[in-house]
């Protein structure tokens, strides 16, 4: 080995390179230990390069984290949805006072007038904790104003048959403004023409 | 002045001369003696920790004057005892199984010659953990590229033991592989 690593002296370096050219025993000997030492040499090289391996991620951790980022991205968007479907909740009812807007026409069928000027209504959107929620096709269940309107007065003479009048039903907005109306056709009693 | 401060005499232009053959020096050893820790048992981060506080040994001693024979043995050296002192068991480590890597170096051979590298290697393997520490660092030394004489510097022992050692290890590998 110490020929094969340049180890020796001068003089003995030749002299054992005389003796290997003349021995085939020590030639094959030779080969051997070369092949050992490059063998290990090599096993040297792999051993560094397999730690680097080790350190390096394996292949399914980027696909793993991949789809759980995937799998949380599609589950928020699901939340989201949900919650733009269902409205907020709804603020607690509160009481609005309101101006009564002058009957411009004569009042039918409308609760007992209150001394007071002003109506107490609730509010459309206010809802108590145990009423459905509020939806975009929302009718006020309570009429707050009945407006009995002649056929005459919007129609001409003749127009309209006899003993046919109208109803309006009005609501009023928190601001005191009329924010939905609608009219409806009501039979009135006729009097009996006398034979 | 501090101890640890550099001497007043030191002149500028030993300092930078020393930096320079500190850095021929990492660029020559680095890779050597980074495959001789790992073979050790580090693991790549301890021994690339190891390379660099040798290295800044290594400037230390080159800075304050010292000796400047056989630099690369006592780097080794250096790198050596910080090893030892890091792990105590590390040969123990050195022999592992080795087929992710093998995979990886041998992709562009063919399969059949695959297949004799990766078993040369595991025989090989096994075949090392048979030999001594002073014969598997005496190989792993020489490997790097050191002459007996460093080698016998870094492990403290004859230069003669040094290349006897070397032909024993050699031999034992050569008849357990039967290469």
């Amino acid at each position: 080995m110490a020929w094969l690593d340049r180890e020796l002296g001068n003089d003995e370096m030749v002299e054992l390179e005389r003796h290997i050219g003349a021995c085939s025993e020590c030639r094959s000997r030779l080969e051997s230990y070369k092949q050992a030492s490059a063998t290990f040499d090599a096993y040297g090289h792999a051993v560094l390069s397999a730690k680097t391996q080790q350190k390096r991620l394996p292949r399914w951790v980027p696909v793993l984290t991949t789809a759980a980022a995937a799998a949380i991205t599609a589950t928020l968007v699901l939340v989201l949805l949900r919650a733009r479907v269902e409205p907020p909740a709804l603020p607690p009812p509160a009481q609005v006072q309101v101006q009564a807007p002058p009957p411009a026409m004569v009042l039918e069928n409308v609760p007992a007038p209150t001394p007071a000027p002003s109506k107490t209504m609730h509010r459309p959107w206010a809802t108590t904790p145990g009423t459905p929620r509020r939806t975009a096709n929302w009718q006020p269940t309570e009429r707050a104003i009945q407006i009995s309107i002649p056929a005459e007065s919007m129609f001409p003479p003749g127009a309209v048959p006899q003993g046919v009048n109208f109803l309006a039903d009005l609501s009023i907005a928190a601001d005191g403004s009329a924010e939905q109306i609608r009219l409806r056709p009501r039979m009135m009693e006729v009097p009996r023409r006398q034979p | 002045m501090s101890g640890d401060s550099l001497p007043l005499a030191l002149p500028l232009s030993r300092l930078a001369t020393g930096a320079c053959e500190v850095t021929d020096l990492y660029r020559e050893l680095r890779e050597p003696l980074l495959r001789y820790l790992v073979c050790l048992g580090l693991s790549r981060d301890e021994a690339q920790d190891v390379v660099q506080d040798a290295f800044l040994s290594l400037h230390r001693h080159l800075a304050s004057g010292r000796s400047q024979e056989n630099i690369r043995g006592w780097v080794f050296r250096v790198a050596h005892n910080q090893a030892r002192n890091r792990q105590g068991s590390y040969h123990r480590r050195f022999g592992e199984p080795l087929d992710l890597e093998i995979d990886a170096r041998l992709d562009e051979t063919t399969p059949e010659r695959v297949v004799l590298e990766k078993e040369k290697l595991r025989r090989l393997g096994g075949a090392i953990t048979l030999l001594s520490e002073s014969e598997r660092e005496c190989l792993l030394l020489r490997a790097g590229g050191l002459r007996y004489r460093e080698i016998s510097e870094v492990l403290g022992m004859a230069t003669s033991t040094v290349g006897d050692t070397i032909e024993r290890a050699i031999r034992k590998l050569a008849e357990k592989c039967n290469v």
